[in-house]
């Protein structure tokens, strides 16, 4: 695994990951500043001026495809997963990135215990514990749903890499929790 | 051995597909991405056409009426997509008032001769009717613009700096769009240069893009009149009539900017102002505007 990983770092110093480079962002008219840390920038209006100032974003949203015509990268295929070994999640922590909107913001289309103003995007999870899905079938749903449901608006968050194994563990722990 | 094969595979995509991203300006069959299902837009769309849709088009079609009930019910508020925040039905003054003001000091300098409002392609010098004939293919810019392109255009030929998106920018694209207060917009994107743009913004609309894998149409198609937290989104018809606008958290924004700020919050990398792909989005969205009046100023949330 270590290895692959290497392999893949070389041919990415090599090759260059196709628009993480200056002059394709350039081209691909994104706004986008290698001078700064998280290097994706967005405006600013500056009363009664002529002149559009711009700031930090918190993440490099140019690692993911984007609606540019120059941008020819694909998206990621559904992915299907296999949970290895046993669960382990903790699932208060699990709480905390189903409740934290930069992280699973599962609240924003879910309704959860405890959150005044339920999301209605998806179906409501007060009771998930009960639906009796296996840990491995909850852990591929916030991986990549769209394995079970091609026209999902779930994102395929494991897939994309927005949690990472473990995180998805924690959500999956309190999930099978909600009761 | 695993590993070699691995390599090599990644080696011949590097390979190939380096001189097709340099090349770059058609996306290749290989490319994987997903859209959201279109929905039946029609060579023609005009704002009438959400009754198809959302069916909410009964409850805002004339913003003159708005049902006050209906407009601060917190399960019905979207139905009447924002129309009750700005004139007719909502005639209090806000900051969009005061760039107005900032916009008329602007123009008068800018058109001191004349030659401003010869530029932007006023008839005669005057500004009723202006903002209807963009967003428009022009001639002196070489391609599809929206206004605020122009305006930037036009106000360098006067020696006047004044950035797509700023708010100086936006302060004159308000004060001219007011001047077409109360008439529907009016695009016609069935046919020449517009066609294609419209087509092109359509599909950027239901394209899928970022760790989100959210297209506009998520969030405006799909999800729409759905609890996202504290909000609903709304018809993706009849919202452009009424930009630029006067956002609740204090910002003057045009239409551009404000589509900056949605693919942030889809996660998705925003494009630069006046980009290709914006204008294509808004030509799309004006279109879906078409038969709806122009508010300006006008306030959103």
């Amino acid at each position: 695994m270590k290895k692959n990983l290497l392999a893949l770092a070389a041919i990415g110093a090599l090759y260059g990951v196709p628009l993480a480079q200056a002059a394709d962002a350039q081209a691909a008219n994104f706004l986008y500043d290698t001078s700064t840390k998280n290097k994706t920038i967005w405006p600013k209006p500056v009363t009664n001026s002529g002149v559009v100032k711009y700031n930090e974003h918190r993440q490099d949203l140019s690692r993911w495809p984007s609606l540019s015509y120059q941008d020819h990268r694909s998206a990621k295929k559904p992915e299907t997963v296999s949970l290895q070994g046993a669960l382990n999640g903790n699932a208060d922590n699990g709480k905390k990135l189903a409740m934290n909107n930069q992280k699973g913001n599962c609240w924003a289309c879910h309704a959860l215990p405890g959150d005044p103003q339920p999301g209605s995007g998806g179906p409501a999870l007060l009771n998930s514990g009960t639906w009796r899905y296996s840990d491995a079938n909850m852990y591929q749903q916030v991986w990549d749903r769209r394995v079970a449901n091609p026209a999902t608006v779930m994102p395929p968050f494991g897939t994309n890499g927005a949690l990472s194994d473990q995180e998805i563990r924690d959500i999956v722990a309190y999930l099978q929790s909600l009761k | 051995m695993k590993i070699t094969s691995l390599t090599l595979a990644l080696t011949l995509v590097g390979a190939l597909g380096l001189p097709v991203c340099a090349a770059a300006s058609k996306t290749t069959d290989a490319t994987y991405r997903e859209y959201t299902p279109y929905i039946n837009y029609g060579n023609n769309p005009k704002a009438s056409d959400d009754a198809r849709f959302s069916n909410t088009y009964q409850y805002w079609q004339d913003n003159a009426k708005i049902d006050p009930k209906r407009a601060s019910s917190l399960t019905e508020f979207w139905t009447v997509n924002w129309k009750y925040r700005e004139a007719p039905f909502d005639g209090n003054l806000h900051g969009g008032h005061v760039a107005q003001d900032r916009g008329e000091e602007l123009y008068k300098q800018l058109n001191a001769k004349g030659d401003f409002a010869n530029c932007m392609g006023a008839k005669k010098g005057g500004l009723k009717g202006l903002r209807l004939t963009y967003p428009r293919m022009d001639k002196a810019m070489g391609s599809i613009v929206g206004m605020e392109a122009k305006i930037e255009y036009c106000a360098a030929k006067q020696g006047m700096k004044l950035e797509n998106g700023s708010y100086d920018n936006t302060a004159v694209s308000t004060y001219i769009t007011a001047f077409s207060n109360g008439m529907p917009i009016n695009i016609n994107v069935t046919k020449g240069p517009l066609k294609g743009s419209f087509e092109r913004g359509k599909r950027l609309f239901h394209m899928k893009a970022g760790w989100t894998n959210f297209s506009c149409a998520t969030c405006h198609v799909t999800l729409v009149g759905k609890n996202l937290r504290g909000q609903t989104p709304t018809t993706h018809y009849g919202d452009a009539s009424h930009w630029p606008t006067w956002r609740s958290k204090d910002e003057l924004q045009s239409l551009h900017i404000r589509l900056t700020e949605c693919n942030r919050n889809s996660g998705v990398q925003p494009l630069k102002i006046g980009s290709p792909e914006y204008t294509d989005l808004e030509v799309f969205l004006t279109a879906l505007s078409n038969g709806y009046p122009v508010a300006s100023p006008s306030q959103r949330d």
